[in-house]
Protein backbone atom coordinates (compact mmCIF):
# COMPACT_ATOMS: atom_id res chain seq x y z
CA UNK A 1 0.00 0.00 0.00
CA UNK A 2 0.78 3.50 -0.24
CA UNK A 3 0.84 6.83 1.27
CA UNK A 4 0.58 10.67 -0.11
CA UNK A 5 2.21 13.16 1.34
CA UNK A 6 -0.51 15.64 -0.64
CA UNK A 7 2.37 19.12 0.05
CA UNK A 8 4.65 17.35 -1.96
CA UNK A 9 2.35 16.19 -5.02
CA UNK A 10 2.57 18.14 -8.15
CA UNK A 11 -0.15 16.28 -10.12
CA UNK A 12 1.96 15.10 -12.77
CA UNK A 13 0.22 11.99 -12.96
CA UNK A 14 3.10 9.70 -13.45
CA UNK A 15 1.89 7.34 -11.15
CA UNK A 16 -1.43 7.14 -12.93
CA UNK A 17 0.93 6.43 -16.07
CA UNK A 18 2.86 3.64 -14.53
CA UNK A 19 0.18 1.77 -11.96
CA UNK A 20 -0.05 -1.68 -13.90
CA UNK A 21 -2.92 -2.29 -12.16
CA UNK A 22 -4.80 0.89 -12.87
CA UNK A 23 -5.15 1.56 -9.10
CA UNK A 24 -4.02 5.09 -9.80
CA UNK A 25 -6.35 7.10 -11.84
CA UNK A 26 -6.61 10.51 -13.17
CA UNK A 27 -9.68 12.36 -14.49
CA UNK A 28 -9.41 15.89 -15.95
CA UNK A 29 -12.87 17.17 -15.36
CA UNK A 30 -12.46 21.12 -17.27
CA UNK A 31 -10.12 22.88 -15.21
CA UNK A 32 -10.09 20.40 -12.28
CA UNK A 33 -7.91 17.13 -12.25
CA UNK A 34 -8.66 14.62 -9.67
CA UNK A 35 -5.91 11.69 -9.06
CA UNK A 36 -7.70 8.82 -7.38
CA UNK A 37 -5.76 6.26 -5.37
CA UNK A 38 -7.16 2.95 -4.35
CA UNK A 39 -5.96 1.23 -1.33
CA UNK A 40 -4.28 -1.42 -2.91
CA UNK A 41 -3.09 -4.56 -2.09
CA UNK A 42 0.14 -5.18 -4.50
CA UNK A 43 3.54 -5.91 -3.24
CA UNK A 44 4.88 -3.37 -6.22
CA UNK A 45 6.81 0.07 -5.69
CA UNK A 46 6.39 1.43 -9.43
CA UNK A 47 4.72 4.27 -9.06
CA UNK A 48 6.80 5.32 -5.56
CA UNK A 49 9.82 5.03 -7.52
CA UNK A 50 8.04 7.46 -11.03
CA UNK A 51 7.14 9.95 -8.34
CA UNK A 52 9.26 13.34 -9.49
CA UNK A 53 8.21 15.16 -6.29
CA UNK A 54 8.27 12.31 -4.38
CA UNK A 55 5.02 12.50 -2.57
CA UNK A 56 4.37 8.62 -2.44
CA UNK A 57 5.95 5.97 0.19
CA UNK A 58 5.18 2.50 0.93
CA UNK A 59 2.83 2.29 3.82
CA UNK A 60 1.56 -0.77 6.03
CA UNK A 61 -1.71 0.34 5.77
CA UNK A 62 -3.55 2.82 3.43
CA UNK A 63 -7.20 3.76 2.57
CA UNK A 64 -8.76 5.49 -0.67
CA UNK A 65 -7.18 8.65 -0.78
CA UNK A 66 -8.29 11.62 -3.54
CA UNK A 67 -6.13 14.59 -4.84
CA UNK A 68 -7.45 17.86 -6.54
CA UNK A 69 -5.81 20.87 -8.84
CA UNK A 70 -7.36 23.83 -10.44
CA UNK A 71 -5.58 23.69 -13.38
CA UNK A 72 -3.88 26.11 -14.92
CA UNK A 73 -5.19 28.15 -18.25
CA UNK A 74 -2.63 29.43 -20.83
CA UNK A 75 -2.06 32.85 -21.17
CA UNK A 76 -2.93 32.98 -24.79
CA UNK A 77 -5.75 30.10 -25.68
CA UNK A 78 -7.18 29.56 -22.04
CA UNK A 79 -6.99 26.08 -22.27
CA UNK A 80 -6.09 24.28 -18.92
CA UNK A 81 -2.95 22.68 -19.44
CA UNK A 82 -1.15 21.80 -15.98
CA UNK A 83 -0.93 22.44 -12.54
CA UNK A 84 0.30 25.59 -10.59
CA UNK A 85 2.74 23.18 -9.04
CA UNK A 86 4.10 21.37 -12.10
CA UNK A 87 4.96 25.53 -13.62
CA UNK A 88 6.41 26.00 -10.62
CA UNK A 89 9.12 22.87 -10.47
CA UNK A 90 9.89 24.38 -14.19
CA UNK A 91 10.32 27.77 -12.61
CA UNK A 92 12.70 26.34 -10.10
CA UNK A 93 14.23 23.75 -12.19
CA UNK A 94 15.20 25.41 -15.37
CA UNK A 95 17.31 28.57 -15.26
CA UNK A 96 15.85 32.37 -14.89
CA UNK A 97 17.80 33.41 -18.10
CA UNK A 98 15.92 30.54 -19.99
CA UNK A 99 12.53 30.89 -18.98
CA UNK A 100 12.09 34.25 -21.38
CA UNK A 101 12.07 34.35 -25.35
CA UNK A 102 14.34 36.75 -27.12
CA UNK A 103 11.95 39.07 -26.81
CA UNK A 104 12.22 38.91 -22.91
CA UNK A 105 8.81 37.37 -22.15
CA UNK A 106 8.16 34.27 -20.10
CA UNK A 107 6.57 31.27 -21.93
CA UNK A 108 5.70 29.18 -18.70
CA UNK A 109 2.16 30.17 -18.91
CA UNK A 110 1.95 29.48 -22.27
CA UNK A 111 0.71 25.70 -23.63
CA UNK A 112 2.65 23.74 -25.54
CA UNK A 113 0.26 24.73 -28.41
CA UNK A 114 0.59 27.97 -28.90
CA UNK A 115 4.17 28.19 -27.78
CA UNK A 116 4.68 26.23 -31.07
CA UNK A 117 2.10 28.74 -32.94
CA UNK A 118 3.83 31.40 -31.38
CA UNK A 119 7.35 30.12 -32.62
CA UNK A 120 5.81 29.85 -36.33
CA UNK A 121 4.45 33.16 -36.29
CA UNK A 122 7.90 34.61 -35.29
CA UNK A 123 9.78 32.21 -38.02
CA UNK A 124 7.11 33.40 -40.81
CA UNK A 125 7.01 36.77 -40.11
CA UNK A 126 10.17 38.18 -42.35
CA UNK A 127 9.13 35.64 -44.91
CA UNK A 128 5.53 36.80 -45.07
CA UNK A 129 6.70 40.55 -45.18
CA UNK A 130 9.11 39.85 -48.22
CA UNK A 131 6.26 37.75 -49.90
CA UNK A 132 4.18 40.50 -49.53
CA UNK A 133 1.10 41.60 -51.57
CA UNK B 1 23.01 18.49 -34.95
CA UNK B 2 19.28 18.95 -35.46
CA UNK B 3 17.13 19.22 -38.60
CA UNK B 4 17.61 22.79 -40.36
CA UNK B 5 14.79 24.08 -41.65
CA UNK B 6 14.51 26.81 -44.95
CA UNK B 7 11.10 27.97 -44.57
CA UNK B 8 11.05 30.04 -47.79
CA UNK B 9 11.16 26.68 -49.51
CA UNK B 10 8.65 24.87 -47.43
CA UNK B 11 5.75 24.34 -49.54
CA UNK B 12 3.59 23.27 -47.03
CA UNK B 13 3.12 19.60 -48.41
CA UNK B 14 3.56 18.33 -44.70
CA UNK B 15 5.47 14.72 -46.39
CA UNK B 16 7.96 15.19 -43.38
CA UNK B 17 4.69 14.72 -41.05
CA UNK B 18 3.80 11.50 -43.08
CA UNK B 19 7.24 10.18 -42.80
CA UNK B 20 7.68 11.15 -39.19
CA UNK B 21 4.65 8.98 -38.30
CA UNK B 22 5.91 6.20 -40.49
CA UNK B 23 9.56 6.45 -38.56
CA UNK B 24 7.26 6.72 -35.39
CA UNK B 25 4.73 3.82 -35.29
CA UNK B 26 2.00 6.75 -36.42
CA UNK B 27 3.36 9.02 -34.43
CA UNK B 28 4.50 13.03 -35.97
CA UNK B 29 6.93 14.52 -34.13
CA UNK B 30 6.84 17.46 -36.66
CA UNK B 31 3.87 19.91 -37.18
CA UNK B 32 3.43 21.97 -40.18
CA UNK B 33 0.69 24.79 -40.43
CA UNK B 34 0.46 27.31 -43.06
CA UNK B 35 0.76 31.08 -41.34
CA UNK B 36 -1.37 33.75 -43.18
CA UNK B 37 -2.10 31.96 -46.07
CA UNK B 38 1.64 33.16 -47.22
CA UNK B 39 3.92 31.11 -45.32
CA UNK B 40 4.00 27.64 -43.86
CA UNK B 41 6.40 26.42 -41.05
CA UNK B 42 6.99 23.19 -39.69
CA UNK B 43 7.90 22.94 -36.18
CA UNK B 44 10.29 20.04 -34.50
CA UNK B 45 12.39 19.46 -31.68
CA UNK B 46 15.79 22.26 -31.59
CA UNK B 47 17.94 19.59 -30.07
CA UNK B 48 18.78 22.86 -27.85
CA UNK B 49 22.54 22.92 -26.49
CA UNK B 50 21.05 23.62 -23.06
CA UNK B 51 17.74 21.35 -23.52
CA UNK B 52 15.19 22.84 -20.84
CA UNK B 53 13.67 19.13 -21.12
CA UNK B 54 16.47 17.16 -19.82
CA UNK B 55 17.04 19.75 -16.76
CA UNK B 56 12.91 19.25 -16.32
CA UNK B 57 13.12 15.15 -16.40
CA UNK B 58 13.47 13.73 -13.49
CA UNK B 59 14.21 9.92 -14.14
CA UNK B 60 17.39 10.58 -16.68
CA UNK B 61 14.95 9.49 -19.75
CA UNK B 62 16.18 12.52 -21.61
CA UNK B 63 19.53 13.61 -21.78
CA UNK B 64 22.14 15.04 -24.24
CA UNK B 65 23.78 12.46 -26.42
CA UNK B 66 26.26 15.12 -28.08
CA UNK B 67 24.62 17.35 -30.14
CA UNK B 68 20.95 15.48 -30.29
CA UNK B 69 18.89 15.49 -26.96
CA UNK B 70 18.37 11.87 -26.51
CA UNK B 71 15.21 10.30 -25.11
CA UNK B 72 14.56 6.84 -23.36
CA UNK B 73 11.37 5.85 -23.84
CA UNK B 74 11.97 3.03 -20.78
CA UNK B 75 13.31 5.21 -18.11
CA UNK B 76 10.26 7.95 -18.86
CA UNK B 77 6.89 7.47 -16.64
CA UNK B 78 4.98 10.32 -18.74
CA UNK B 79 5.36 12.96 -15.82
CA UNK B 80 4.72 15.47 -18.42
CA UNK B 81 7.74 18.30 -17.02
CA UNK B 82 9.74 18.03 -20.57
CA UNK B 83 6.70 18.93 -22.35
CA UNK B 84 6.51 22.29 -19.55
CA UNK B 85 9.85 22.69 -19.90
CA UNK B 86 10.19 22.90 -23.69
CA UNK B 87 10.30 26.77 -24.78
CA UNK B 88 8.82 25.73 -28.31
CA UNK B 89 6.21 23.27 -27.00
CA UNK B 90 7.60 20.41 -29.46
CA UNK B 91 7.75 17.74 -26.97
CA UNK B 92 4.23 15.83 -26.85
CA UNK B 93 3.23 13.42 -23.92
CA UNK B 94 0.65 11.41 -22.74
CA UNK B 95 1.33 7.79 -21.30
CA UNK B 96 5.46 8.84 -22.08
CA UNK B 97 6.54 11.43 -23.71
CA UNK B 98 7.44 11.74 -28.10
CA UNK B 99 9.84 13.94 -29.42
CA UNK B 100 12.06 13.91 -32.49
CA UNK B 101 15.37 12.11 -31.90
CA UNK B 102 16.40 12.58 -35.03
CA UNK B 103 15.65 8.84 -35.95
CA UNK B 104 17.77 7.06 -33.34
CA UNK B 105 20.55 9.21 -34.70
CA UNK B 106 20.55 7.94 -38.66
CA UNK B 107 22.35 9.62 -41.21
CA UNK B 108 19.39 11.07 -42.48
CA UNK B 109 16.26 11.67 -40.80
CA UNK B 110 12.80 10.77 -42.47
CA UNK B 111 11.76 14.32 -42.79
CA UNK B 112 14.72 15.17 -43.85
CA UNK B 113 15.01 12.06 -46.94
CA UNK B 114 11.35 13.08 -47.70
CA UNK B 115 10.90 16.86 -48.22
CA UNK B 116 10.18 17.17 -51.65
CA UNK B 117 11.24 20.66 -51.91
CA UNK B 118 14.28 20.16 -49.91
CA UNK B 119 13.29 22.47 -47.48
CA UNK B 120 14.86 20.84 -44.40
CA UNK B 121 18.29 19.54 -44.14
CA UNK B 122 20.98 18.51 -41.71
CA UNK B 123 23.36 20.98 -42.32
CA UNK B 124 22.66 24.53 -41.15
CA UNK B 125 24.47 26.12 -43.62
CA UNK B 126 22.15 25.42 -46.95
CA UNK B 127 19.81 27.63 -45.84
CA UNK B 128 22.31 30.38 -45.44
CA UNK B 129 23.69 30.16 -48.87
CA UNK B 130 20.34 29.81 -50.30
CA UNK B 131 19.89 33.48 -48.72
CA UNK B 132 23.36 34.75 -49.87
CA UNK B 133 22.31 33.12 -53.40
CA UNK B 134 18.96 34.84 -53.08
CA UNK B 135 20.74 38.40 -52.46
CA UNK B 136 22.78 38.51 -55.02
CA UNK B 137 19.71 37.64 -57.59
CA UNK B 138 17.78 40.38 -56.09
CA UNK B 139 20.94 42.89 -56.31
CA UNK B 140 21.45 42.15 -60.22
CA UNK B 141 18.10 42.48 -60.74
CA UNK B 142 17.44 46.12 -58.66
CA UNK B 143 15.27 44.63 -56.11
CA UNK B 144 12.80 42.73 -58.52
CA UNK B 145 12.17 38.76 -57.63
Amino acid sequence: MISLDSTKCIGCCSCSNVCPSKNITREDVGARRIIRYKACQEFCDICVESCPGKALTLAAQGEDVEIAFDMVRCEVCGAPYATEKMLDRIRTSIPADLQVDSTGKSWVGICPMCRRDLERERAARPIIASRGR
Amino acid sequence: MPVYVDINRCIGCRSCEVACKNAHSGRSYVEVKVIDHRASVPVMCHHCEEANCTLACFSGALTKDGARTAFDIHKCTGCGLCAMACPFGVVWTDKTAHKCDLCGGAEIPACVATCPAQALSKDQEVAAKRARARAAVAAVLGGRR
